[in-house]
């Protein structure tokens, strides 16, 4: 009997244990967890402020629930150990204890369920949007496209890829969709998920309250290399944003003449530009570049190269354009001065040129895709993903040199 | 315990599924002379096994011959079966390939019943037994078989009618014969002594009508406007220029998958085109349209005269001729009230060849420029 | 074989009985008869064998869905995990997800149920022993189909829930989602046949006097299930044969080219997925609501109120399937009346722990393994219910879903509730099942190692999910683990190193299975001093369970027919043993006792079905096949009489017909 009691006392005491971990670290998670970019207890933006208090309040109803419930299952269980008693007497339970403790969850919920009610309509809000951008996911990585509109100087569409880039202090509306299969776009320091639906388009707003970078990650499964599709989302100031989009419309630099980078733009319009598409890229002949990924990629598009080196990842926003210290200097800019660094872009000397001739070697064997040319039956010969392209070491100098010249 | 007769059926069994796995391992696995040897085999196994099961019908006592003797031998209609069966294959072969399958299907229906009527009219002396028996090994084959044909009948000559009469005709019909079911249905359960031969009277002639009905107007043929539609290529609505199409469907938005992925409506008001994108309300004058997606623009007249929307996509040459042609797409004629969609998928920048169109012919100044990225 | 029996001499009406032929069954196949030996389990109809080897084959299903979780943790250690490939890692979740549910959770539930239902309302088999039958042999066909594709090009990799488009042929080229559509179809058919089988036995078999409220809870959650399975799977089946046919047959049911829309297969899949949750938890529920009461000394507390609870489970279960998809992008107004009804079935779950709770309440607790899970069930419920009412919240929920947070609630659910549920039955029923009593030093072992167990790799999760780590990732990275307490690194390996002693709490449990069979002590009848009717019988009860069916007067009618109350004080007085009782029971044996005999073809007719299904695969002529299987076999069974004849028994059976029985 002795043995029963004390197992009944440790008991008690790791289930009181692991009941107060989880409410302790919800609250401990909210205050002083700094260093999780994707941690969903730092809003910055409104969208995400919103869905905050509305954690806050579930989550410390939940704490306070579980607590009593422990409190209640610790003194059930001392009390009433086998201590010799008799057995008691066979009552079948008391209706009006039940119908109580029936009435006030049920209270408690429909308190929730009010706030939880005027969330989801204040969050589907988009009236009053400034400011909308394209968003399309494909396995696996995000374009991003920004309509034709004249308040912000876009005259001409931009279109660019891995980075989403968007005016802070601005209530931002974009319209998801997807190529391929379903993904879903999140942003967990700017707002809560939505799917990218083939065939169907998803708006979400998107808020941020100061310049910054904000990490996201795709989380619709979305096939063989689900885990290395990430996105990240850049806040600037609203003079640094036209600067961008002044810089994202202005015409292509050709590269210097007699360059290693001019023979780069030779490689790529012999290669690359088969899918990927540089705006104001010329052939030999002077008539445009216009790159045909729907004849060679299944899902009918490859990102767009235009500017390449102002944005600071590739790949899905798997690998970093810019080297760790660089890169460390961009993410953890103080937001006044993060703009400026931010549209420094990427110099020859910041260069993550590891990754990025990995990548140009073979992409493949970096990111699981299916680029196999002889497995390409099902998509009736189109890829899935970059393929290994055989370029020479020499090619793949030139390429690079050519890329730092895109910004 | 395997008998003599069912050797000769195993021994089909066995070769041919050796010539089955021959034959496709040979010449084609997923060929049509595998699943003929395939099939033979599994029809040899199934006789093989029931005269395995019924001991070559010589498990007779002596008495029981003499009382099989002394019943007399029920009525039958298969053998009428099989003879016609026999006369439509013959016929079959020289006039219709129909008539000579439908012949091979009496033939084998009626020897298979004939076969196994006989051996159960012969089982014991007790004809209730020997006719429980017949059900036992037949009803398994029988019901399915004949539950299929039914709904099968059923289905064909309603779907016959219902394409011969017109549509608002059609939901009259409809009406009116699901009440006379539901009626009945009521009157049987409402008088339980009235089963038998009553609902059977109705049920032949509920049958009779169908199926009468069902010839008639599988003769007669489908509707005109059907015929019709057929002939237009009903679904290529997307062709610019002279109305193609009088059967097109005039209520796309009624589509959730539509209304999910609308990406502009352009709407026509009082001489006037204007854009708007979904979740937005502000009017905007350019379109961007998202590259290598289906996109749907939905098309609103509210005018009283009729207009449609045409995306002018720039040009292409044509490969065999060198000439360049204009690459248009267009909704249908849209009158006051009405919604159009039109669907692109544009994959490549519209960088080289400058901002597209959607224009409104016959409304001058009205473009609303449109961009790829 | 016996295909027909010709009239027997008892039943002579014929005209001219002179003549009617002796009592013998045409053909020379005879039925199998055999009652030792694996033919008597390959051909049983026993409800009690038919349920031991559901649980066999479920636990060997979840000791391959766990190694397929301790590979999935050790590849996420540590960032950059090597251990596996992408390709490989997005397997090994979809089978893992898909072996736990449908082919270990679910069985484990019939097993239990299979075994225990019939014991438990008083009556000796199920209504239809052959369709039980057929139900064991398609889970199992389709258990291997499924499992079949990993030697065959590859398992499935959409995720247990296979959203639509990726599923289609050119998003997974490999024959995999084609093995897991078969698969899921012949297992699907297997549950289908066995929960009407199931329904008709309770609501037909009862024995005499057992009301529908005074049957036991855990039949009552049966039943429950029973309902939710033939309501949602013909559902799912539904979504399985358009994906079949879009896969092998080109149909365009969710190719958006086509101008499909995707969501169908979302919808589809959770009006069935989501009553699926509760047909894993609810038998789990009925045996704790068992085993607390037993051991409590105490009836359940408000027995009408948990009935109904369970009951209303049931029903709302089949209004919240949104609230798996409220990123899916559906509106708001769908979203908000999916999160009001979300927290609505909330509210029967927490009456359920209220009353286990209160009925410990004024109990006399005897702290046995078999209490302590059912107790870690209602503490680890708790907390997975808690973190689910957090999920209810439709916007918090955009923030948490698809996150290791939603990995943690449903393990919290699944293997805190329904695992813990179940290894409760095992050392509860153990004794009754197999006449041993498992070890209970042991036991305590394998409960702590798996209580601990459970929360360090579950306990975690909840941290990593709130810290934004994606599920279904092959990898995670440096770049986005943080560096605070919070770091994924640490969490991710403390995770991995719980799912081990995790292993090592189940390793446990086989050791104290083997240790019991080979020199476990002899069971006493009434070891726990129980309460239902399964203990009015030896252990392990006889082929036709009980020799004379009780006549039910109460609720718990084992437990008042050795105690009665004490007016005075209320307390109860024992007034007989349960050996006492047994005895008694023994001592006035029904003599006359009618019992279905074997049959071959269940488990014919299952391999045709699964020959049928590779046919789909790989070409028309095995399919052909599998259809001449599956006619031949149809034909057998249909043409079996149900009692095989007295010559076919070797040496015949003669005698009373009770004898005939106990070798049928």
């Amino acid at each position: 009997m002795s043995r029963h009691a004390m197992s009944a006392r440790n008991a008690h005491r790791v289930r009181a244990l692991a009941i107060t971990k989880l409410v302790g670290a919800s609250i401990f998670l909210a205050g002083c967890a700094k260093d999780a970019p994707q941690d969903v207890f730092q809003p910055k933006g409104e969208n995400a402020a919103d869905i905050n208090n509305l954690q806050y309040m579930v989550f410390g109803i939940a704490g306070v629930v579980g607590v009593i419930m422990t409190v209640l299952f610790v003194v059930t269980m001392t009390k009433f150990r086998d201590k010799g008693q008799p057995i008691p007497e066979q009552s079948h339970g008391k209706p009006a204890l039940e119908i109580t403790l029936t009435i006030i969850p049920a209270l408690i919920l429909s308190v929730v369920g009010v706030f939880t009610f005027r969330g989801v309509f204040d969050l589907a809000e988009t009236k009053d949007t400034e400011l909308v951008i394209n968003v399309t996911g494909q396995q696996w990585w995000w374009e991003y496209d920004y309509p034709v509109q004249g308040d912000w100087g876009i005259d001409k569409p931009i279109i660019t890829s891995g980075q989403l880039v968007m005016p802070a202090g601005t209530k931002v509306l974009i319209r998801e969709t997807s190529r391929d299969v379903i993904h879903s776009y999140w942003i967990p320091a700017l707002n809560g998920k939505r799917d990218a639906v083939p065939g169907r388009i998803h708006t979400l707003r998107l808020h941020a309250d100061n310049p910054g970078i904000y990490a996201g990650q795709c989380t619709e499964f979305c096939g063989l290399s689900h885990g290395n599709m990430r996105m990240e989302a850049v806040a600037l100031s609203k003079e640094d944003f036209a600067t961008w989009v002044t810089n994202q419309q202005a015409a292509y630099k050709e590269p210097e003449k007699d360059s290693l980078a001019e023979q780069g733009e030779a490689v790529f319009l012999n290669q690359c530009v088969r899918c990927h598409q540089v705006n104001g890229l010329k052939k030999a002949d002077g008539t445009a570049a216009i790159a045909a990924p729907d004849e060679n990629v299944y899902a009918g598009a490859a990102p767009n190269l235009s500017k390449f080196m102002s944005r600071n990842t590739f790949a899905g926003a798997t690998w970093d354009l810019l080297k760790k210290d660089c890169r460390g200097n961009v993410w953890d800019a103080k937001s006044e001065e993060f703009g400026a660094k931010y549209l420094e872009g990427v110099s020859a000397d910041c260069l993550n040129e590891v990754d990025l001739r990995r990548w140009l070697r073979n992409a493949p064997a970096m990111k699981p895709m299916y680029a196999d040319p002889t497995k390409l039956e099902p998509t009736d010969g189109k890829y899935r993903g970059m393929p290994y392209l055989a370029l020479s070491e020499s090619d793949i100098d030139k390429l690079v040199a050519y890329l730092l010249t895109l910004k | 315990m395997i008998t003599t007769g069912s050797k000769y059926f195993y021994g089909v069994t066995a070769l041919a599924t050796i010539a089955m796995v021959l034959y496709m391992v040979l010449v084609n696995p997923n060929d049509i002379g595998a699943v003929a040897l395939g099939s033979l085999a599994s029809a040899a196994a199934l006789l093989g096994g029931l005269t395995s099961f019924t001991r070559d019908s010589t498990a007779h006592t002596a008495k029981e011959a003499v009382a099989a003797a002394e019943q007399p031998a029920p009525a039958a209609v298969w053998p009428l079966i099989v003879a016609i069966g026999i006369v439509m294959l013959v016929f079959g072969i020289a006039t219709n390939p129909i008539v000579f399958v439908l012949g091979i299907v009496a033939l084998v229906a009626g020897g298979v019943e004939w076969l196994v009527q006989d051996y159960a009219s012969r089982a014991s002396s007790d004809s209730t037994f020997n006719s429980q028996l017949r059900g036992r090994l037949l009803h398994p084959l029988e019901f399915p078989v004949a539950a299929a044909v039914i709904v099968g009948i059923i289905a064909i000559s309603f779907s016959r009618i219902m394409l011969n009469i017109s549509k608002s005709a059609g939901a009259v019909v409809f009406i009116i014969v699901s009440s006379l079911i539901l009626v009945v249905g009521f009157l049987v359960v409402l008088k339980p002594n009235m089963r038998g031969r009553a609902v059977g009277a109705l049920c032949s002639v509920g049958a009779v009508a169908l199926i009468g009905a069902g010839i008639v107007t599988g003769i007669s043929g489908e509707r005109a406007e059907l015929v019709e539609a057929a002939e237009e290529d009903h679904y290529s609505h997307m062709a610019c220029g002279a109305e193609a199409d009088k059967y097109f469907d005039k209520h796309p938005n009624n589509a959730v998958s539509l209304k999910s992925a609308t990406l502009a409506t352009i709407t026509v008001r009082d001489g006037k085109a204007v854009a708007t994108l979904s979740g937005l309300d502000t009017p905007v004058e350019t379109v961007t349209i998202p590259r290598s997606n289906n996109v749907q623009v939905l098309f609103r007249n509210m005018d009283t005269e009729e207009h449609r929307l045409v995306a002018e996509l720039g040009e292409k040459t044509v490969a065999d001729t060198g000439v360049k042609e204009k690459v248009e797409q267009c909704t249908q004629l849209t009158s006051e009230d009405q919604v159009n969609v039109l669907t692109l998928n544009i994959p490549k920048s519209s960088e080289a060849a400058g901002p597209y169109k959607f224009i409104v012919p016959g409304l001058e100044g009205q473009e609303i420029e449109v961009y790829v990225p | 074989m016996a295909i027909i029996e010709r009239p027997s001499t008892e039943l002579e009406v014929s005209i001219t009985p002179s003549v009617v032929v002796p009592s013998t069954t045409l053909g020379n196949l005879r039925r199998p008869v055999q009652s030792t030996g694996w033919k008597s389990w390959l051909f049983t109809v026993d409800h009690k064998k038919i349920g031991i080897m559901y649980g066999v084959f479920a636990m060997i299903f979840f000791i391959i869905g766990g190694v397929e979780a301790l590979l999935m943790r050790l590849q996420l250690a540590a960032p950059d995990g090597k251990a596996l490939s992408a390709d490989l890692y997005n397997q090994m979740f979809t089978m893992h997800g898909t072996t736990m549910v449908f082919l270990f959770a679910m069985p484990m539930a019939a097993a239990f149920a299979n075994y225990f239902l019939p014991l438990q309302i008083g009556a000796r088999d199920v209504a239809f022993p052959r369709m039980n039958a057929l139900g064991l042999w398609f889970l199992v066909v389709g258990g291997l189909v499924l499992n079949a594709a990993w030697f065959l090009g590859g398992a499935a990799d959409g995720g247990w829930f296979m959203y639509a488009p990726n599923s289609g042929p050119v998003f997974s080229p490999s024959n995999g989602v084609d093995f897991w559509t078969l698969g899921l179809q012949i297992a699907g058919l297997g549950s289908l046949i066995g929960s009407i089988n199931l329904i008709v036995t309770v609501l037909n078999m009862r024995a005499p006097g057992m009301t529908m409220m005074k049957l036991p809870v855990f039949t009552w959650m049966i039943l429950v299930v029973q309902f939710l399975l033939v309501f949602s799977l013909p559902v799912i089946t539904v979504a399985l044969v358009l994906l079949m046919f879009q896969r092998s047959f080109g149909a365009t049911f969710f190719d958006v080219a086509q101008g499909a829309d995707p969501l169908l297969w979302q919808h589809l899949f959770w009006i069935f997925g989501h009553p699926e949750v509760y047909v894993l938890i609810l038998p789990a529920f009925g045996i704790i609501s068992e085993v607390l009461p037993t051991f409590s000394r105490k009836p359940l507390f408000g027995y009408p109120f948990v009935v109904f609870s369970g009951a209303a489970i049931g029903f709302v279960g089949f209004g919240v399937w949104a609230h798996h998809m409220f990123a899916a992008g559906l509106g708001p107004v769908s979203v908000a009346v999916f999160s009001i009804a979300t927290m609505a079935i909330a509210i029967p779950t927490g009456v359920k722990i209220f009353n286990w709770t209160l009925t410990m309440w004024g109990g006399k607790i005897w702290f046995t393994t078999a209490m302590k899970f059912a107790i870690g069930l209602v503490v680890l419920f708790t907390i997975g219910g808690l973190s689910g009412v957090t999920h209810s919240v439709a916007p918090s929920d955009t923030q948490q879903t698809d996150t290791y947070y939603i990995v943690a609630h449903f393990h919290y659910v699944l293997f805190g509730g329904m695992v813990f549920g179940l290894f409760s039955g095992f050392y509860y029923w153990w004794p009754k099942m197999f006449g041993k009593m498992l070890n209970e030093r042991l036991g305590s072992w394998n409960f702590w190692l798996m209580f601990i167990g459970m929360n360090m790799t579950f306990g975690p999760m909840h941290i990593l999910g709130l810290q934004g780590q994606p599920r279904r990732m092959y990898v995670w990275t440096e770049a986005r683990a943080g560096e605070g307490f919070f770091n994924f690194g640490f969490w991710n390996l403390i995770s991995s190193i719980g799912s081990f002693v995790l292993a090592l709490s189940v390793l446990l449990f086989l050791i104290n299975v083997v240790q019991t069979a080979r020199k476990g002590k002899q069971a006493p009848l009434d070891p726990w001093d129980a309460r239902t009717l399964e203990w009015i019988t030896t252990s392990p009860p006889k082929e036709h369970n009980f020799d004379r069916i009780p006549t039910v007067h109460h609720l718990d009618e084992f437990f008042h027919r050795k105690y009665v109350e004490d007016e005075a004080t209320h307390t109860m007085k024992a007034i007989a043993t349960g050996e006492e009782i047994v005895r008694n029971e023994e001592a006035n044996a029904e003599s006359h006792i009618h019992l279905p005999s074997a049959s071959y073809w269940p488990l014919v007719l299952a391999i045709g079905v699964g020959v049928l299904g590779l046919g789909v695969l790989y070409g028309v002529p095995i399919m052909v096949l599998g259809a001449a299987i599956v006619l031949l076999s149809s034909f057998g069974w249909v043409m079996e009489p149900s009692v095989a004849e007295d010559s076919d028994y070797d040496p015949p059976a003669g005698g009373t017909s009770k004898e005939l029985a106990s070798h049928g």
